[in-house]
């Protein structure tokens, strides 16, 4: 069995020699330590790009967030307004031929809310809302309507009723009677 | 997650609905289209019924306003559906009485007095326009068949409502004698007279002031 040769201090010879290799400089390829050092500068780089592309890339999300509310509100009021809440003559769509001013009113003192339903406004609540007199007691509107007969009805607080002052349509087809209205030239 | 994945993602999102946006907006406006609240049943019947209508030249707007009042008034898919083949079917009738150049507001009056029970032969009679010369402006058939329909409307006879109108249209009655025989017949219902005996002592009561 042969003995390592020993040192002074009493370390192996063999482990000195690993010491002191660890001790030295690594002795390394040129080219590979400038590879190494580009790899550390860009790595170090980075977070910079990332701040800069997060500072970046949160003004656009609320841009982007503002653009999306923007044309879903220009969308949900232009598809869900009453057509003419506020004018003094509402419209419905017509082809283009003559209209003609056709005033409704009813006497709902103590409804909340009206509006009219028919055949002109394909039975839509929300399109004709009706106004409340000064006094209180009388809702009316005033339509211009194309030359034509149609039914309708007043919708009282969510409640169909006919117009007790117009004529009354036979056809009860879904348990709720309907008023006429005829519209003429002259 | 991520800050900078959330953020990526929220961008995303907020990227995508701004594309979709424009798909997304017909779709909110096919709720104003009557037919799609209806099952795809019941929506394959009626646009064959409408189809049907544009073939047979009769106008497609009413039967669209029948569903649309079908389905603000909370009925069924398949009662929606009787109301409007049936009313296809009476404006059929209705064309075919008074001729495929008939206004469509007179039609319309029409289909509603043919589901009143007004005959065809009826309608063609009423349809007759009146002799010139007496009256310088009869009542239009329109407002003739709309007060009829009214009056049935209020449970008067149709023979009783239909012969009354007539005798009224023989003697030229105008708008005004025909808006005021509506609201006196209401007024005799409200103060307790049968609509049968209102109607008859109404009119009996226009004859005499017009001779034929």
């Amino acid at each position: 069995m042969r003995e390592s040769p020993s040192r002074p201090d009493g370390a192996p010879d063999a482990l000195s020699d690993a010491v002191e290799l660890l001790r030295e400089e690594p002795r390394v390829r040129p080219e590979w330590r400038d590879a190494l050092l580009r790899q550390v500068e860009t790595s170090q780089r980075r977070p910079a790009l990332v701040r800069r592309r997060v500072s970046a890339t949160i003004p656009m999300a609320i841009a982007a967030g503002l653009v999306c509310a923007l044309f879903g509100g220009g969308v949900a009021f232009v598809t869900m307004r009453p057509s003419h809440v506020a004018a003094p003559i509402a419209a419905v769509e017509t082809s283009g031929g003559l209209t003609v001013p056709v005033r409704f009113s009813l006497v709902a003192p103590n409804a909340t809310m009206v509006s009219i339903v028919g055949d002109f406004n394909r039975w839509n609540p929300r399109a004709l809302p009706m106004r409340r007199s000064p006094d209180g007691r009388i809702w009316e509107i005033e339509v211009r309507l194309p030359l034509g007969r149609y039914d309708y009805a007043f919708m009282i607080d969510g409640r169909l009723s006919p117009d007790p002052a117009a004529p009354r349509d036979v056809n009860d087809d879904f348990g709720a009677p309907n008023s006429i209205v005829m519209v003429r030239g002259s | 997650m991520s800050m900078r994945t959330a953020i990526r993602l929220s961008g995303v999102a907020m990227a995508a609905l701004v594309i979709l946006s424009p798909v997304l907006s017909p779709a909110l406006r096919a709720q104003d289209d009557p037919l799609s609240h209806l099952g795809s049943g019941a929506r394959v019947t009626i646009e064959r019924v409408l189809d049907s209508a544009r073939a047979d030249g009769l106008p497609r707007g009413p039967l669209i306003d029948k569903v649309a009042e079908g389905v603000l008034k909370g009925a069924a898919d398949d009662r929606i559906v009787r109301a409007v083949q049936s009313l296809w079917r009476d404006l059929a009738v209705a064309r075919l009485a008074l001729g495929a150049d008939t206004d469509p507001a007179v039609l319309g009056a029409a289909a509603s007095a043919v589901h009143a029970g007004v005959s065809s032969t009826e309608l063609r009679r009423m349809a007759n326009p009146p002799p010139p010369g007496v009256r310088p402006e009869p009542a239009s058939l329109a407002t003739a068949l709309v007060t009829l329909v009214d009056l049935v409307a209020k449970r008067v006879p149709v023979t009783l409502a239909t012969s009354s109108i007539q005798e009224l249209m023989d003697r030229h009655a105008g708008e005004r004698e025909l808006s005021a025989l509506r609201n006196d017949v209401d007024r005799d219902i409200l103060a307790g007279q049968t609509p049968e005996a209102s109607l008859a002592e109404r009119v009996r009561a226009q004859t005499r002031t017009n001779p034929p």
